[in-house]
């Protein structure tokens, strides 16, 4: 079976992956709210002191969020924030996960079923032309 | 009928998947057509122009919907997904803050995606119905019946929410 990997590599992932759950978290709790019928988008806005149409690009990711919006969004909603840096630690039984590039976005990898495996590289570090290789 | 492994073995289409977190495993399926992979590649290139409404680029929205879809974490209903008209059969939306991708559900939780774009261009040249129109007929064309079909349009019908 053919197999498209996408993989914009270490960096860019753990950069979309953050700011994409920092924003699902934001729509989760507005959700649950509202379902509770409490809290629509006009009134964190006027909470706020803001126009409803911010809030709502902020929330669909068309805004920017600083951490001073963040906080103030919690706050409206009155939410904690909890935020924490810890070490990635490996637990037994975990998948072990592939090596991939961590320059911008890295390698995209097609990989077939019988461990074969063909690369593009998509954005090469180096100022080398675009060149796809092919691995057997 | 056609099968999904027909489908694949015959080059239609194929899976897409994204680098998990080491804990997650893949609890739903993701596949593209040749022409989305094709187009997933030049994003991931970064060869668009730079193009973003928030923080994360194109592709790093994509890689998270795609990492948000495949984990089986929940995605939000209109924010995230959405049918394009509530009818049998019908064409779904993924969306990010700056791309729209469209397909269909082969099954619960088994995801096709036919046609990706920029959000701005989607909605600027109103190409809703014609991406529909065109995945109906691709659809006809792989002899895709209703067995790999999603029926229903709402949310629960799609996924395992």
């Amino acid at each position: 079976m053919t197999c498209f990997h996408f993989d914009i590599g270490s960096r860019a992932r753990h950069a979309g992956r953050f700011i994409g759950r920092v924003r699902g978290e934001l729509l989760r709790v507005l959700a649950e709210k509202k379902a509770r019928g409490g809290l629509p988008q006009q009134a964190l806005a006027e909470k706020l002191g803001v126009k409803r149409s911010l809030i709502n690009r902020q929330l669909s990711g068309e805004a920017n969020l600083s951490l001073r919006s963040l906080a103030d969004l919690a706050w409206a909603m009155g939410m904690e924030i909890s935020f924490e840096l810890k070490q990635p630690m490996a637990r037994a039984g975990q998948n072990q996960p592939m090596t991939t590039s961590t320059v911008r976005h890295g390698q995209i990898k097609y990989i077939n079923g019988g461990g074969k495996q063909v690369s593009v590289f998509a954005a090469p570090a180096d100022p080398e032309p675009e060149q796809a290789k092919k691995s057997a | 009928m056609t099968t999904i492994e027909e489908l694949v073995e015959a080059n239609a289409i194929s899976r897409i998947e994204v680098e998990m977190h080491p804990r997650d495993q893949t609890l739903r399926l993701l596949y593209g057509t040749p022409g989305f992979i094709a187009w997933l590649g030049e994003l991931a290139k970064d060869s668009q122009p730079e193009r973003r409404l928030g923080e994360a680029t194109a592709a790093e929205q994509v890689d998270d919907l795609f990492n948000t879809f495949l984990s089986g974490m929940p995605l939000v209903y209109m924010r995230q997904f959405r049918s394009i008209r509530a009818e049998k059969n019908a064409i779904w939306e993924l969306k990010t803050p700056d791309i729209r991708i469209f397909g269909w559900f082969l099954q619960k939780d088994c995801f096709v995606a036919v046609f990706g774009n920029w959000a701005d261009e989607v909605k600027d040249h109103d190409l809703y119905r014609g991406y529909r129109i065109a995945i109906r007929r691709l659809r006809r064309e792989l002899g895709v019946d209703e067995t790999l079909c999603v029926q229903g349009v709402t949310p629960g019908d799609v996924l395992s929410l």
